[in-house]
């Protein structure tokens, strides 16, 4: 899931680059496809249960409520987990970490991802190069194999989590960065701006960096819901970093060997992980069809 | 082009070296005596300083890394702290096994993703390709592990009982001895490959549908289904090669998550059991592994492109 | 594999197929003469005589004799082999050990010691035969199956012996154990009919197994899962800390969440099956408010420590994980730290850790935990002063008394002692739940420290129907 770049971003090596679309006026289009607006508001019901989820919890994560592993009834309305702590208590406990941590993981690749990207795309020599293959280096690992290596050698600490993701976010947002920045790079106005004297960094944030920002927040949602599933991920193989609190994907994993006799305490959380992904899923799904509607309209003129 | 080639080649394996540096100084890093890790409550000092000099824990670190890097291309990966075994007859079954759950996904996902995907161009905007685009992208936006559990659910253990909820292979036994075991894990994996192969078809479908080899074969009469069969899939399917490989490729992580749902005892679940009791050496050996047949699999995934977009090929 | 030495559950299961010992606990933990030996007497203090059974041979066809019960011996108590069994030879002269006939020895001990027989039952304490070393040479016991073929850490195959000295049995032809790392996927094999009987079936799968018309052997053992508090590492030092923190725990609550309400409440005292338990000592409940004024006074009024612990034995990372939300009522923090390495490096000096422990009589788990010398004494018992502090010295007197009246008295006296002052923390004996297929008949509920009733006697006495 999401290891390639969107389909709508042309890699520049291969088709001709996409059309220059300001961002704000992408995001505003994309919000009139049904499904654009779907996925926001899962993904606004997610993120609000997992914040305000435990003013309004029942019980607390770890209060005992009745016997492990029963039925749901009228005190625990999805049942216990298997300690007998109230399933929907936890799952409204449960959302904060993996979130705050994922969009953590996501702006950090991103920032440096795109300074990257435009780095090499507006030096266009030996800089690009070593960039690059250094990309290629992080990216010749699978991410959730780097995430490992990384939480086994140093702890499951939620700095680490988030610096690993980070780590597997920015070679891709960087390559898809470059991709768009470079057919800029190489337009009239850019040597003109040289020309004048402007100073670099003002082309690189002025010029390039507001044209890449379509295929750029499609990148960027694809990369969000991969760091959710990454760490959900990482959660349900035990690694998180409060193994004893509650946690969708730590639950997931107490809770899977009862499925059979209690399957709320491993659904609930796989119901909410499952919305949460298709949400941001949707989204950039939505910007993405934007753009290329825009881009066959463009075509057609 | 024989250039080109080359020169992937040499980066990869240079990609390969380093990852394997960087694996094994990163592992050197990790908190705890091996060698008591491996006695445990057992340990005494004359136990602790034989098993040191074992394990070659008294050495610089260079020789270490030297005696472990040629002894992995000699086929000797250590022995597992957890299990007390040499790693390659423990992993070895376990390579079969995943090997056998990700061919038998790939055969299956790759002719079904090709149809879906042009049948969706050829039907394009109509129920066929809406509906079929909107469950796409539900797979692709949901966790392979999620998915995994979801079937499990609806499957093994709580909507209906038909299949197994977990899949071990026991030791001994070999995966097709079991069939219906294998039926969730692969289709989770069908699952989470699907979308991107499909959708790559579609486009490409779509554009070879449009474009004006197909007009003649439409103008000189030729019925549809051989127009779309022998005129225009052959043509459409060059980019997919790129797809189907990085697709293989990201298996090689994704099985990790996939195999500890369901139990499967393949490379997947040893890597992430490996990972929880930091179980060096065999995290070691698996993380070069993945990498190695991710570096392979995305050589291949260059090379497809190159070969089947003639433009590239002149340019090099 | 070796008949003399465990370490995992399979290990105990594999020994139990070829091994056997002179004298045999019942389901009641009470020793027997149904063992290798027709007698084991006191002569004296510090002198017992083992008669051996006659007629037993060894799987390779020679008589088991004297001389094969002192090569056991000496091998259990050398000390660089690192054996089970050799902490409980510190007492045995095993040098002066006599034949006084091809099936009689003389075993001379160095001090006075009565728990003797307890340790020629104990399970590691297995007769080899001279010459014998552990696997990869060959494996001959006494016991109902031969080693046929044996993979170390997945699976091992053993068939029928059929010269077994108990006729009749055994009657299966082969055993086959195989190690799972992972209890779902062992519930899902006996599930799935792929093996017919499991250890440590999770509690939360009992009413699973049982609606398949399969069965779950649910044992009253003596095991138990202790919180272990270091009397001589701050904070629990100061005696009121550790007062206070035995008062945090809900036992029953402890009961019902970590082991779904199979087993009974402790009163931090072990050895519950043992005639010398101390019944009369009141039974602690908890009572935060006492804790809360404890910490208070001994200046640790919001507590923060570390609790450390493993997946060693079913129910000890939830054991901490609950006590650690109980603790939250009285103010302490308890940070849970779930590490796999729990045993090496720094197992024996934590101030604070979840650990397992089998079965045992009284003075048996005193001599394994409670002692200086003991292998596995995680609460650096007994204080150098105070209360307790002549812990040691009751100890051998009661190793040494002879009268069952008056050693009862002695070993009151001890459990006094910590049930006052001592390190550990231990609120329940949860049961061993077992499962086993609809046709394996024979299993009963035992009190032992093993699973499966002993693995059916060494998978003697049971059968398929």
């Amino acid at each position: 899931m999401s290891q390639v770049s969107s389909d709508w971003v042309a890699d520049a090596e291969i088709a001709p680059p996409l059309p220059v679309v300001h961002g704000t006026s992408l995001l505003r289009r994309s919000l009139r496809l049904w499904r654009t607006r779907i996925g926001l508001a899962l993904l606004g019901l997610i993120v609000l249960l997992a914040i305000v989820g435990p003013y309004v919890a029942p019980y607390g994560p770890s209060t005992p409520v009745g016997a492990p592993n029963s039925d749901p009834s009228g005190k625990a309305v999805l049942g216990t987990d298997y300690l007998g702590q109230d399933v929907l208590s936890r799952v409204l406990y449960g959302g904060r970490s993996i979130l705050v941590m994922a969009v953590l993981a996501t702006a950090l690749g991103l920032v440096v991802g795109i300074a990257i990207g435009l780095v090499a795309a507006y030096s266009r020599n030996a800089l690009d190069d070593t960039l690059m293959r250094g990309m290629d280096v992080i990216m010749a690992l699978p991410s959730i194999l780097l995430a490992l290596v990384a939480v086994a050698i140093v702890g499951p600490h939620a700095w680490v989590i988030v610096a690993a993701i980070a780590l597997t976010t920015v070679p891709r947002i960087a390559r898809v960065t470059r991709g768009t920045a470079l057919p800029i790079v190489e337009r009239d106005f850019i040597a003109a701006s040289e020309a004048m004297g402007v100073p670099r960094w003002r082309i690189l944030s002025g010029e390039l960096l507001p044209n890449c920002l379509g295929p750029l927040m499609v990148e960027a949602s694809l990369r969000l819901t991969y760091s959710i599933a990454l760490i959900a991920g990482l959660a349900f193989l035990g690694l998180s970093p409060n193994p004893n609190g509650a946690n969708w994907g730590t639950m997931i994993q107490q809770n899977e060997i009862v499925l059979a006799v209690q399957p709320w305490g491993a659904a609930a959380p796989i119901i909410v992980i499952a919305l949460l992904t298709l949400g941001t899923g949707l989204i950039g799904d939505g910007i993405a069809r934007t753009a290329a509607g825009i881009d066959r309209a463009r075509g057609e003129e | 082009m024989w250039g080109f080639i080359l020169r992937r080649l040499l980066l990869g394996i240079v990609v390969l070296i380093l990852v394997s540096i960087l694996v094994f100084l990163a592992t050197q890093a990790l908190p705890g005596d091996p060698a008591r890790a491996i006695l445990g409550r057992s340990a005494t000092p004359a136990s602790l300083a034989a098993l040191r000099r074992q394990l070659h824990l008294d050495q610089p670190v260079f020789t270490q890394y030297w005696t472990w890097i040629t002894g992995l291309l000699h086929g000797n990966l250590g022995r597992s702290l957890a299990a007390q075994e040499p790693v390659s007859t423990l992993l070895a079954p376990k390579l079969v096994n995943s090997a056998v759950l990700v061919a038998l996904a790939a055969v299956l996902s790759i002719p079904l993703s090709i149809a879906i995907g042009a049948w969706a161009a050829f039907r394009r905007e109509k129920a066929f390709d809406q509906a079929s685009s909107n469950l796409l992208l539900a797979a692709a936006a949901l966790p392979e592990f999620v998915v995994g559990l979801v079937l499990v659910i609806l499957f093994a253990t709580t909507v209906l009982h038909v299949l197994p909820a977990v899949s071990t292979v026991p030791p001994g036994s070999r995966p097709w001895n079991d069939w219906l075991a294998l039926v969730l894990p692969t289709l989770t994996l069908v699952i989470a490959v699907a979308p991107y192969v499909a959708r790559i078809m579609r486009a490409s479908m779509i554009e070879v549908l449009e474009s004006d080899y197909v007009e003649m074969a439409r103008l000189k009469g030729l019925p549809e289904r051989t127009v779309l069969i022998r005129h225009a899939l052959p043509n459409a399917l060059g980019p997919v090669f790129q797809v189907i490989a990085l697709n293989l490729a990201y298996l090689a992580g994704g099985i990790i998550l996939v195999e500890v749902v369901f139990n499967y005892t393949g490379i997947g679940s040893a890597t992430a059991e490996a990972v929880v009791n930091h179980d060096l050496p065999v995290i070691q050996a698996l993380a070069i592994l993945l990498a190695a047949v991710y570096v392979v699999l995305n050589l291949l995934a260059d090379l497809a492109t190159i070969l089947v977009t003639p433009k590239l090929r002149t340019q090099l | 594999m070796d008949g003399q030495n465990i370490i995992t559950k399979p290990d105990q299961a594999r020994l139990m197929t070829a091994f056997e010992t002179l004298l045999l606990f019942n389901e009641n933990y009470q020793l027997t003469n149904n063992g290798l030996a027709e007698s084991v007497t006191q002569d004296s203090p510090t002198q017992y005589t083992i008669r051996l059974r006659q007629g037993i041979e060894f799987q390779n066809g020679k008589t088991l004799t004297a001389d094969d019960v002192i090569y056991s011996f000496q091998r259990i108590g050398t000390k660089a082999y690192g054996l089970t069994g050799y902490a409980a030879t510190a007492t045995m002269d095993i040098a002066a050990m006599k034949k006084l006939d091809q099936y009689t020895v003389q075993l001379p001990l160095k001090t006075p010691d009565s728990t003797v027989p307890q340790t020629l039952g104990s399970y590691t304490f297995n007769v080899v035969p001279v010459g014998y070393k552990a696997y990869p040479a060959a494996q001959v016991g006494t016991g109902a199956y031969k080693l046929k073929s044996f993979t170390p850490g997945q699976q091992s195959v053993h068939e029928r012996n059929p010269n077994y000295w108990r006729s009749g049995q055994p009657y299966f032809d082969t055993v086959t154990i195989i190690d799972y790392s992972d209890s779902t996927a062992q519930v899902n094999a006996l599930l799935g009919g792929q093996i017919d009987a499991m250890t440590d079936l999770p509690a939360s799968q009992v009413k699973v197994v049982q609606a398949r018309g399969m069965g779950a052997l649910v044992s009253k053992t003596g095991g138990w899962l202790p919180i272990c508090m270091a009397i001589d590492i701050p904070p629990f030092d100061d005696v009121r800390v550790r007062q206070a923190m035995r008062l945090i725990v809900d036992r029953k609550g402890m009961l019902e969440q970590v082991s779904s309400g199979y087993g009974f409440i402790g009163n931090d005292l072990y050895a519950p099956f043992d005639p010398g338990y101390d019944k009369s000592l009141p039974q602690r409940e908890q009572d935060i408010a006492q804790a809360k004024s404890l910490l208070k006074a001994a200046g640790k009024a919001n507590l923060a420590v570390d609790l450390h612990t493993t997946d060693g034995a079913a129910g000890m990372v939830d054991t901490a994980t609950v006590f650690a939300n109980q603790a939250q009522a009285a103010g302490v923090k308890i940070n849970v730290i779930n590490d796999p390495n729990f045993y090496g490096n720094q197992y024996l000096k934590l101030a604070f850790s979840v650990d397992f422990w089998g079965t045992r009589a009284y003075l048996n788990q005193v001599q394994q935990g409670s002692l200086p010398t003991s292998p596995y004494n995680e609460t650096h018992w007994p204080p150098k002063t105070g209360t307790g502090s002549n812990f040691e010295s009751l100890y051998s007197q009661a190793l040494a008394e002879t009268d069952a009246a008056k050693r009862t008295q002695i070993m009151h006296e001890m459990q006094q002692a910590e049930y006052n002052v001592g390190g550990y923390i231990i609120p329940f004996f949860g049961g061993l739940i077992d499962g086993y297929a609809a046709n394996v008949k024979g299993l009963k509920p035992s009190k032992g420290t093993l699973n499966l009733d002993s693995f059916g006697h060494g998978f003697r006495t049971v059968w398929f129907s």
